[in-house]
């Protein structure tokens, strides 16, 4: 009763930890849940564009909007300074496109007038240009023939008017368990740093020489002492998890956890918290000290979410960096949770990729208590 | 005294583990994680062609116009394309086994695009398809417009031909002012910024050293026949130089051995930190002054109020414009906003306008924390401690 109320009391002590952590989940979290969406109708992706238009008068400059505003994004948001420039470097804008004057009479006229012309980097980019390019080249393709401004408009926007035919193979709208994806991989970070640094801080409190003397002297037994600790440790975990589970409810949207993929999710996290008190108590082994605790937490925590893919989705990683998370028992929990999404099915065979990612987690946990043991002995022989 | 003090400081700065931890060896760890994550991600943003699949069955060789144009896609170097010809069963397969991102067929003499699921590649696939339909229908039109405005005898394929070389040689005339930049820069900015500002930590330790209501130092400090303010300005002048040298190898580790683009004024760059770190000394010296607890807790505040700042410029992915449009003043008052605004403004913007704006928030942020200090620390007595 002693040790537990101990516990707890260093547990209470350090909940500005696990406020800190949980507040770092659910705004990065929520940001990253946004970012992202599949369905399975197709829909083109709609870039953000500014468009200054100096021709307001003329029939294609007008038409050339109409064109955008159908294909993109339109933001007025903008003047041509400083904020524009931010955004097109964050990447919020993908073009700013500038139509000078009398541009619908030199088009019409095939004068092929100058258009200045800002894009951001990157796909998104790329998108809003060709969008911008296209109705450009079909205006100076049509321009050739005597059209007037007003039949070269109509030309024009038949000519672009036809859609390609898409079909979506896809008959699970993975967005909405995306989103639970991209919570559960940011989790990795904050169950990690909030379970090691809180059982490492415990673990060390009753490790310190003085109160390992005390204690040994004490009517205590020590092993009773150890199995209670243990108990412990695994409570608050559960309890994390449990907590992250709530949160991860309120976060992602009940409708999109309380569901088969919402269980897989849980189970998975389950394990990976388990994993994750395994990981605790190992360093807690090797590490007595509270300054170094939070250093090696923040380097365990933060190396597997990088590496592993929890703050950069793992397709953006390279090769080679994928290939050495295979040593991090986060990138099996975050594969799983990347799995999870895409699942059509439940039984065995497409949930095998799954299991096999938990059972690797739960073969790292045999493997991180067993080294645990060893030290703990080879520093038992020490004293 | 003032140097011999220094020398001391210093010294004793160098060996604390936990404070060449924090402000040398996590922030080049960080920088070395962030290089391996973030590596691909501008490479990913530059155009990498993608790999489709057709499906060449009689219907997509019949439609000779839009077969040419897409084979056109996926030659060369510039290519947009690593095109697959199959069956469509194969076509299925590979979709299914998400090894090309969609492909294309030809049915009803119309060309179709089909997908595994909606994405930034998948719609470049669907606008090309798109675009190359559209043309297609186009060279038709106005060929049909010539074909009927010509009287007499006509050589159509002649006229079909020269209207496909024309619309395929169209280039309008945009003048593209684009810059186009790394993004991914921003994070090791964020990152030097972070690393500055954890110097907090420095300055706040050597004050702690000298405060006789925290440290045993302090007190012997305080009844010391030595002026107070030699002690002070010794020990903060020693975390200051083992800040900036711990910034400058950062600086240098990440523009030259790890190559990420910082702008090409390598003298404002030092000049920039320097001040940063400045900023950071006298936050650190202020927290010290005001908060009466120990260095474990005091630690604990400077990291947190730095992480959010870093939070608040974009690290770890975040987005800065987010944050700046639900709260603009945060990164205005922020010293690691105004720290990784000024890197940003060297790299991205050619006036320095912007930059001196930093520069100057920076040392007026300094002079603020500096001056709360020192009426912190004038005049202290003590009846018990």
């Amino acid at each position: 009763m002693t040790v537990s109320k101990a516990f707890w009391r260093i547990v209470l002590k350090n909940i500005g930890t696990i406020v800190t952590y949980t507040v770092i989940l659910v705004v990065f979290g929520s940001i990253n849940m946004n970012s992202n969406s599949t369905t399975t109708q197709f829909e083109a992706k709609k870039p953000t564009v500014v468009i200054f238009n100096h021709d307001a008068d003329g029939a294609l400059a007008k038409s050339f909007v109409d064109y955008m505003e159908k294909h993109t994004e339109i933001s007025d948001e903008y003047e041509n300074d400083d904020k524009l420039k931010d955004a097109l470097f964050y990447e919020t804008v993908a073009v700013a496109v500038d139509i000078p004057e009398n541009f619908s009479t030199d088009l019409a006229a095939g004068n092929n007038p100058e258009i200045h012309m800002q894009s951001s980097a990157g796909y998104v980019g790329e998108l809003a240009k060709v969008s911008v390019r296209r109705y450009l080249m079909m205006a100076q393709s049509y321009a050739s023939l005597d059209l007037n401004e007003s039949e070269l408009v109509a030309k024009v926007e038949k000519a672009l008017s036809k859609d390609t035919i898409v079909e979506v193979k896809s008959k699970v709208d993975s967005s909405k368990f995306l989103r639970a994806a991209t919570y559960f991989n940011f989790a990795n970070y904050s169950i990690l740093a909030c379970v090691i640094t809180i059982i490492c801080l415990i673990m060390a409190s009753f490790n310190r020489l003085p109160v390992r003397k005390r204690n040994l002297v004490s009517a205590v037994n020590i092993k009773r002492m150890n199995a209670v600790l243990l108990r412990n440790s695994c409570i608050y975990s559960g309890l994390m998890w449990l907590f992250y589970l709530v949160v991860g409810f309120v976060v992602v949207g009940f409708d999109n956890l309380w569901n088969t993929y919402g269980l897989l999710f849980a189970i998975n996290s389950f394990v990976f918290c388990v994993c994750a008190t395994c990981i605790a108590y190992l360093i807690s082994k090797f590490v007595q000290k509270s300054g170094a605790i939070n250093g090696i937490m923040n380097v365990v925590a933060l190396g597997s979410s990088f590496l592993c893919g929890a703050f950069v989705p793992a397709e953006y990683l390279p090769a080679g960096v994928l290939t050495f998370a295979h040593v991090l028992p986060s990138y099996y929990f975050i594969d799983a949770n990347n799995k999870i999404i895409y699942l059509e099915n439940f039984d065995l065979a497409s949930l095998w990729p799954v299991i096999l990612n938990m059972l690797i987690m739960a073969a790292f946990c045999v493997g991180f208590v067993i080294i645990a043991n060893i030290v703990s002995k080879k520093k038992q022989k020490i004293a | 005294m003032f140097w011999h003090n220094y020398k001391y400081a210093f010294r004793t700065l160098i060996k604390s583990k936990e404070m060449v931890f924090w402000t040398l060896a996590f922030p080049f760890i960080l920088a070395l994680l962030f290089y391996m994550a973030f590596a691909r991600l501008h490479d990913y943003d530059t155009f990498e062609p993608l790999n489709v699949a057709v499906v060449n069955d009689e219907s997509y060789r019949k439609d000779v116009a839009f077969s040419e144009a897409f084979k056109s896609l996926s030659e060369g170097d510039e290519r947009v394309f690593n095109t697959q010809y199959v069956e469509k069963e194969k076509a299925e397969e590979l979709l299914e086994s998400g090894n090309i991102e969609g492909y294309v067929f030809v049915e009803e003499n119309e060309a179709k695009v089909k997908i595994k699921e909606n994405g930034t590649m998948t719609t470049v696939l669907v606008l090309a398809v798109e675009q190359i339909s559209q043309s297609v229908d186009a060279v038709n039109d106005i060929a049909m417009d010539e074909i009927q405005r010509a009287n007499g005898a006509v050589d159509i394929p002649a006229i079909y031909a020269r209207v496909a070389a024309k619309i395929s040689e169209a280039q309008p005339n945009i003048k593209d002012d684009s810059r186009v930049m790394n993004i991914v820069a921003v994070e090791f900015y964020t990152l030097i910024a972070m690393a500055i500002m954890q110097g907090a930590m420095v300055s706040s330790e050597m004050m702690n050293r000298c405060l006789p209501n925290i440290s045993n130092r302090g007190k012997r400090v305080a009844i010391a026949p030595t002026r107070k303010s030699i002690v002070v300005l010794s020990s903060l002048l020693a975390g200051y130089t083992m800040l900036f040298a711990a910034v400058i190898l950062l600086i240098l580790f990440i523009r030259f051995v790890l190559g990420i683009e910082l702008g090409d004024n390598l003298g404002l760059i030092m000049l920039h930190s320097a001040i940063g770190s400045l900023a950071a000394t006298a936050m650190g010296m202020w927290l010290s002054v005001i908060l009466k607890t120990n260095d474990a807790a005091k630690n604990v505040i400077i990291l947190t109020i730095t992480m959010v700042g870093c939070m608040f410029a974009g690290m770890f992915g975040g987005q800065k414009v987010f944050f700046d449009e639900m709260l603009p003043i945060v990164n205005k008052i922020s010293p690691v906003g105004m720290i990784t605004d000024g890197f940003y403004s060297l790299y991205y913007y050619d006036d320095l306008s912007r930059f001196t704006v930093n520069i100057v928030s920076l040392l007026v942020v300094a002079g603020i924390f500096f001056a709360l200090s020192i009426r912190g620390l004038r005049r202290q007595r003590y009846d018990s401690i």
